[in-house]
């Protein structure tokens, strides 16, 4: 098999495909991409002629390049091909689509797609998603490369590796290898959050399928209320609940709000008792309340305890709740006081929490609108602010992320729309 | 959970109404500048004669828009998308290519008709042109998509000016009614004319576009369809009826006194000895936000349109830097348009005339193309369109084409037989 350096497909549609003795075989239409290690290969080129189509297997291609494609088998010996819908084809299911590109983490159209020699095989390198790829396709790309030189400018190439790349459609997703699976993994929820909530509903859905449960369950709090319900109710009946149990029970009372009242209950139902009896009680203030931004994971301890006793309990702890760095002082349930991480950290492990704690401590009641908390954790620089009960019972705590989700929502949160 | 599920209810009301929007957000701004200047002129012309024309063009707009909103709410992807996806980058680009300039003359009118709405309030077009331009740029540029959003559906309620001066000219509802249910046909040129730019002005290729667009960007699920079928059937009535009593208006006072207007800012000022000063104030206002709505979404919609369609990265919350060609496209539109009808001796009327020509053109493609997508199983799986669908939707498309075609003579040949 001939080497060849790279070429771009939509340089090699529609050129003629020539039998040993120079007759033409027809007219390249597509090529049929399968998979291959390191990267996709091409395995035959569709020939059109006559408005039928036949088969051209790469083992009988004989030169391979922009100017010439040779065929070792003479006219009239191709095989018929018979489109069973179960082939990749380039032009027809990557040309034109919309994929992800990890590295940018963002969604873009493929242009064209590059193709590169490497053992004899042509293998799918990268797509063109920039400008050139688009002149190339419509067969502009030399004349506005000059027309760009007049102007003392070089026309930028914007070509992504196949490694980068993360198909939405479900099609393309069997030639993808397992890399980028795990880039996507890799990126900030946030930006996760934002390709889904670009893509199409059901590819939006399928690529958070995918995702680690963890990874998961902290896109999904990064998303819109309407798709996060979609992609609730696009997901496995077990698996909602076990994304549900990963996120903080305020965010998971939040998201459950948001659906039907059958859907919320199943999935309460099916998680662990102590996480859905947290989700419960929060779900029964109302949204916009102290009571409804509350979670109620936090660390609390008697005021007895000394600083050492306490710093290991909190080493224990922790793990599982959020926001750590306050420690707040309770007997019983009632709320006496609170003191830092850095403070525990700073004085004597022999002396007990009641010794170092603030007990002068601003709270608010659960039914507290979140304007006035928003201004009473701005006014006293607060990280939380506990909210208590009429009896001084500490309910929960409001922490400072999610304030500012509400005073700024993060860009994922307002979904890109045409209006 | 008692709060929260009150709230929950709340929400389903609140998720019916984000339902049932698109549609008729469509169905406002589809009576923009142009639309009320055709339907004032015909009401002056001739009276309630033509009311009936607004029947079938209720019919053929369903037929379409609910298309549209089939195609959106099934695959998730604009019209744009679908057709560089499904035919590639040579159609989509042409298809764009035209849709651009064909918006650029809309843009320009609906400039032309905020400047001539504010000239009846005696506010000079010098300082409110570039200040509605303004005031549209810096909206897009700095609001988030919430505040865009909240503005149009401020400004959709606006329309409802046109009922109100309906009432206040007091037509003799017998003949109204009796006009509208019994077809009348003149066997002249501009009876003709006429009855065809009421038509061509309902339904234009932009609207598709748009319609489609915005339905993908609200995710609505297959299940919730029927909700949509609503919505797009109401704006189609909205539509026509705001439109019928702008007829009504102008039939029931300058057709009997025998004045014949050329835009609608004319027949606002008209109405004042018939129908009182308020009449003028209603009908001057509701032109005024026709065309200053029309004159954010137009813009708005083409740079979205585009961007999907080249795969270029666009969104209300992004910047210049981000997305610089959906930011520069919007600008231009907007800077251009609102200098050209500024400017003295501009050719204002023949860029009006190019851009109907131009959508006239465009018309028959877009819905062949919608036509061949609706019914491609790959795409649309068992949403296609049913046998009896296809006989009412292709008798449409070819009524609408024979009648764009005839409208296209119509304006090019007494450009081209002046001396």
């Amino acid at each position: 098999m001939p080497l060849f350096g790279e070429l771009f497909v939509s340089e090699l549609l529609k050129k003629p495909v020539l039998d040993p003795r120079g007759d033409e075989l027809g007219m390249v239409k597509d090529f049929i991409v399968v998979k291959g290690e390191p990267l996709p290969r091409v395995s035959a080129i569709i020939i059109e002629e006559k408005k039928e189509r036949y088969l051209l297997e790469w083992e009988n291609v004989g030169i391979f390049n922009k100017r010439i494609i040779s065929s070792k088998i003479y006219a009239g010996r191709l095989s018929r091909y018979d489109d069973s819908g179960e082939d990749l084809l380039i032009r027809r299911d990557i040309f034109d689509k919309q994929i992800v590109d990890a590295n940018g983490a963002k969604i873009v159209r493929v242009n064209d797609v590059k193709l590169e020699g490497k053992d004899d095989y042509a293998c799918v390198s990268g797509v063109d998603i920039g400008i050139r790829g688009l002149l190339r396709r419509l067969g502009i790309e030399r004349r506005s490369e000059n027309l760009y030189r007049l102007f003392g400018k070089t026309l930028p190439h914007n070509i992504i590796s196949w490694n980068y790349i993360q198909p939405l459609e479900p099609r393309l997703s069997t030639i993808s290898l397992t890399v980028p699976r795990q880039m996507i993994s890799a990126l900030h929820p946030s930006d996760i959050a934002d390709i889904i909530s670009e893509a199409p509903l059901d590819q939006g859905a399928a690529l958070f399928n995918k995702l680690d449960p963890n990874v998961a369950a902290e896109t999904l709090h990064e998303l819109e209320p309407d798709i996060q319900k979609s992609i609730i109710d696009s997901l496995d009946k077990d698996y909602a609940p076990r994304i549900v149990e990963r996120m903080p029970p305020d965010e998971a009372a939040d998201l459950l709000a948001d659906l039907e009242s059958d859907k919320a209950r199943e999935i309460l139902e099916s998680i662990e008792k102590e996480e859905a009896e947290d989700i419960q009680e929060l779900l029964a203030h109302e949204e916009d309340t102290a009571g409804g931004l509350m979670t109620n994971q936090f660390i609390s301890y008697p005021p007895g305890l000394t600083i050492q006793e306490a710093l290991e309990r909190f080493k224990l702890d922790a793990h599982e709740v959020e926001t750590v760095y306050y420690i707040y002082i309770t007997e019983g349930e009632r709320l006496t006081g609170v003191t830092t991480l850095k403070d525990m950290l700073l004085h004597s492990p022999q002396m007990t929490l009641s010794g170092i704690m603030e007990s002068k401590l601003k709270t608010v009641s659960p039914d507290a609108d979140q304007q006035v908390v928003a201004e009473i954790i701005s006014k006293y620089n607060l990280l939380a602010l506990p909210v208590v009960d009429d009896e001084g019972d500490l309910l929960g705590i409001v922490t400072i992320d999610d304030i500012m989700d509400i005073l700024l929502p993060t860009a994922s949160r307002k979904k890109r729309r045409s209006v | 959970m008692s709060l929260r599920r009150i709230s929950a209810t709340w929400k389903k009301l609140v998720l019916f109404i984000a339902i049932i929007g698109p549609g008729i957000i469509t169905a406002s701004i589809d009576n923009d500048a142009s639309g009320i200047t055709t339907y004032s002129v015909a009401g002056a012309r001739y009276g309630n004669m033509l009311l009936w024309t607004l029947i079938p063009t209720t019919v053929a707009l369903v037929v379409i828009q609910e298309m549209a909103a089939r195609m959106g709410v099934v695959t998730g992807k604009g019209l744009a998308d679908l057709i560089r996806e499904n035919y590639g980058v040579k159609a989509a680009f042409f298809m764009m290519i035209i849709l651009l300039v064909a918006n650029f003359g809309t843009t320009v009118a609906e400039f032309a008709g905020w400047a001539a709405s504010m000239e009846l309030f005696g506010l000079s077009k010098y300082i409110m042109v570039p200040l509605g331009a303004f005031f549209i740029w810096i909206l897009v540029i700095k609001g988030s998509y919430r505040v865009v959003e909240r503005v149009l559906l401020g400004a959709c309620l606006l329309y409802a000016g046109y009922v109100f001066s309906g009432f206040m000219a007091k037509p003799a509802w017998g003949e109204v009614l009796y006009s509208t249910f019994v077809p009348t046909i003149k066997a002249e040129p501009e009876f003709i004319m006429l009855s065809i730019a009421i038509i061509g002005t309902t339904i234009t290729p932009w609207m598709q576009f748009y319609l489609q667009s915005s339905i993908a960007e609200k995710g609505i699920k297959k299940r919730d369809y029927r909700y949509s079928k609503l919505d797009v059937t109401a704006g189609c009535f909205i539509t026509n009826i705001i439109a019928f009593f702008i007829i009504v208006t102008s039939a029931a006072t300058l057709f009997p006194n025998g004045i014949r207007i050329n835009n609608a800012s004319e027949a606002a000022l008209a109405l004042k000895p018939f129908a009182g000063q308020y009449a003028t104030v209603f009908f001057g206002i509701s032109l005024a936000n026709a065309s200053i709505l029309g004159a954010i979404i137009v813009p708005l919609a083409t740079a979205y349109y585009i961007c999907e369609a080249m795969g270029w990265e666009a969104g209300i919350s992004k910047t210049f830097r981000q997305a610089p060609q959906f930011m520069w496209i919007y600008t231009a539109l907007i800077v251009i348009s609102a200098l050209l009808v500024l400017a003295p001796g501009a050719p204002l009327v023949l860029l009006m005339v190019l851009s109907s020509v131009l959508n006239g053109i465009l018309l028959p493609f877009v819905l062949v193309f919608a036509l061949s997508l609706i019914n491609n199983k790959r795409i649309m799986g068992g949403f296609v369109n049913s046998r009896i669908h296809n006989y009412i939707s292709w008798a449409t498309v070819i009524t609408l084409t024979l009648l764009a075609t005839a409208m296209l003579f119509m304006i090019i040949l007494p450009e081209f037989s002046k001396p």
